[in-house]
């Protein structure tokens, strides 16, 4: 058998890119890593490995616990880690979804090449900065009162589609159609909505951004037709996710199962993966709270999304409709869903609260769950790349049922601290440079900000989607490069 | 005395010393607020109080960092100059209290709050209880280390 030893932790290889850690001590289930031997090398010595271990320990852990080949070291739960959890004997983590619930990424198609757009970058790129908010206390696109974020909680974008922040074929062609169910405003806390109204359609700051990117590759065109993607052609990316909101949802629920379920806390490893018994008050509620947080982010991307409209309509002197800036698509990637999956080989079904944390849901073509425009296809999948690389847009692969629950890789991946990137890298350096060399626009509100998310901190996204995409789990379709960028 | 960043390959670590434990707490609230900012200035801004309760040690430093990440959010300001006053406990100083009454830590603070709106910060998300620690290392000094969410 072959075995890869990283730092006192072997894993066993069951098949090409498919490790597996097995059972023991208090572990309930093995745990898998996705990976090359090359993407292993990136994680064998800091605690990625450990953390997923550490979540096998969950009660009603199905099958495995899942790292996904971008996956990294996180807090708690890895990033890029994928637990299903029973959803009747099991329980729910809020630390296994992470602060920002509902941080996602949204690629919206523009009828534009790239030749229209050369010659506007500067522009551009100081036109969207100067409206779309980013950064620490930048405010929101829109302020809120009391009822007004209970509206956003309960109803997502049909919020923003009565408020003329969105039309009606935004909602068709996002997860969900963009509003959760089973949402409850009342169970987001004061401290939370006081947090989160003045927030509402702003990027934040850290590994967030708008960027404005041309189609490189079409991979393949059946699916790049379905997706309305062409070479040469201009799309937007949108990377944030719930904001303040969200990040005192999960402080909130942590503390309080903290507080009630100190029984469980102490089976577990790591105090971080504090997790509400299924079926307990607390796990309904927090069920609630974050399908509400969920339905937040959603109306802050489409703010910002509908925002970027307004500002190419005035740098392209044409209305959007005729640029046919329209929604590709929307996916979270940290989120913990009700879904029903097989789960073993005679096709046993369970209901399971599947936990994606820098994962990102990847249902193949056919599923039900599939909105109707790309079931046939499979759902997108978006993949963001580092300021300095390519982005990508996959699809839900057959096998991801099978192997992730449905789930592939949510972005590059980090390699490098924060810490150590700003001395490695001045901003100001890193700015210039991706001017000179790759004619990429970028503005920030602090130049730290662009030396911590430096294209050099990422992994390589292209090993990311080549592992993704050799699992069968999710499919090469496209791919892009980035015209312009801002960020907090 | 005092505190340093930490590598995180995703976040950032602060890891504080203090001669007290309320010195140590407020040094890592000034962690948290160099992470937040590179360069933060001097004499701009408020001095404001803030008091957080908890059931115990570790759980009032998490609740005294959320709370400064909370403010900060909605005062729009930077709680940078973090003092800590006083750390009051009604239980035994190591361990649950005698009798049936529930332990209740108290913590009473203040911070100078540097206007968002003049400096460029960076978002932390939040505290993480993740690798967390808080520990005595001699006589009255504490050592401190904290991942926050970026």
């Amino acid at each position: 058998m072959t075995t890869f030893d990283a730092n006192g932790i072997t894993l066993e290889r069951v098949r090409e890119y498919v490790w597996e850690i097995p059972r023991e001590g208090d572990m309930r289930v093995p745990a898998r890593v996705l990976a090359s031997e090359a993407l292993l090398e990136e994680i064998e010595d800091d605690k990625t490995l450990e953390q997923i271990k550490n979540t096998t320990h969950l009660p009603g852990i199905t099958n495995y616990a899942i790292c996904m080949p971008d996956g990294h070291q996180g807090y708690g739960f890895p990033v890029g880690g994928v637990g299903a959890l029973d959803a009747e004997n099991g329980c729910i983590s809020p630390g296994a979804v992470g602060y920002d619930i509902n941080c996602g990424v949204r690629m919206m198609r523009t009828n534009l090449t790239y030749d229209e757009v050369q010659g506007h970058e500067e522009e551009l790129v100081d036109s969207l900065f100067a409206n779309i908010p980013s950064g620490l206390g930048g405010g929101g696109i829109v302020e809120a009162g009391v009822d007004t974020i209970d509206e956003i909680l309960a109803r997502g974008v049909d919020w923003a589609l009565e408020n003329g922040h969105a039309v009606e074929d935004d909602l068709l062609h996002c997860e969900d159609e963009g509003m959760r169910e089973g949402a409850d405003p009342d169970k987001v806390s004061q401290k939370a909505k006081d947090r989160g109204k003045n927030q509402i359609g702003s990027l934040g700051s850290g590994n967030h951004f708008l960027e404005v990117q041309r189609v490189t590759d079409v991979f393949d065109s059946a699916v790049g037709d379905a997706y309305g993607l062409a070479e040469d052609q201009i799309v937007v990316l949108i990377h944030c996710g719930s904001r303040g909101l969200g990040h005192q949802t999960c402080n909130d629920y942590l503390r309080k199962i903290e507080q009630q379920h100190k029984g469980l806390l102490d089976q577990l490893p790591d105090k971080e993966l504090a997790a509400a018994p299924a079926g307990s008050q607390l796990a309904e509620d927090y069920y609630g709270a974050m399908n509400a947080a969920i339905n937040f982010a959603w109306v802050n991307r489409q703010l910002i999304m509908h925002r970027t409209r307004q500002v190419f309509e005035r740098v392209f002197d044409r209305s959007w409709e005729e640029m046919e800036m329209e929604l590709l698509y929307d996916v979270a990637h940290n989120i913990a869903k009700k879904e029903t999956h097989a789960v073993n080989d005679e096709g046993d079904e369970r209901e399971l609260y599947v936990h994606r944390k820098g994962a990102t849901r990847a249902f193949p073509a056919g599923h039900p769950e599939v909105p109707k425009a790309y079931r046939d296809v499979g759902q997108p999948v978006i993949i963001p790349g580092s300021m300095g690389a390519g982005s990508y847009v996959l699809r839900g692969g057959e096998n991801s049922m099978d192997l992730t629950f449905g789930s592939t890789a949510h972005g590059a991946g980090r390699l490098m601290s924060r810490t150590q990137a700003k001395n490695e890298f001045w901003g100001g350096d890193v700015q210039q440079d991706l001017e000179d060399q790759q004619a990429i626009y970028v503005k920030a509100q602090s130049g730290a900000t662009i030396a911590e998310e430096a294209p050099g901190v990422y992994k390589d996204v292209d090993e990311v989607v080549r592992v993704s995409d050799e699992l069968g789990i999710g499919d090469k379709v496209a791919r892009t490069f980035p015209v312009c960028n801002i960020k907090g | 005395m005092g505190f340093e960043l930490r590598d995180h390959t995703a976040d950032v670590a602060v890891s504080a010393t203090g001669d007290s434990l309320e010195a140590t707490f407020a040094a890592v609230a000034d962690g948290l607020a160099a992470a937040s900012c590179d360069e933060i200035p001097a004499g701009v801004g408020e001095r404001f109080s803030l008091s957080v309760t908890a059931e115990n040690r570790e759980a009032l430093l998490f609740d005294y960092l959320d709370e400064l990440v909370y403010l900060r959010d909605v005062r729009a300001e930077l709680p940078v100059g973090n003092r800590v006053e006083s750390i009051e406990t009604t239980g035994s100083d190591d361990g649950p209290g005698h009798g049936d009454e529930p332990v209740e830590w108290r913590l009473e603070a203040s911070a100078r709050g540097v206007p968002l709106a003049e400096i460029d910060a960076r978002e932390v998300k939040a505290v993480t209880y993740s690798e967390m620690r808080l520990e005595r290392t001699g006589d009255g000094e504490w050592e401190a280390y904290v991942v926050f969410d970026v």
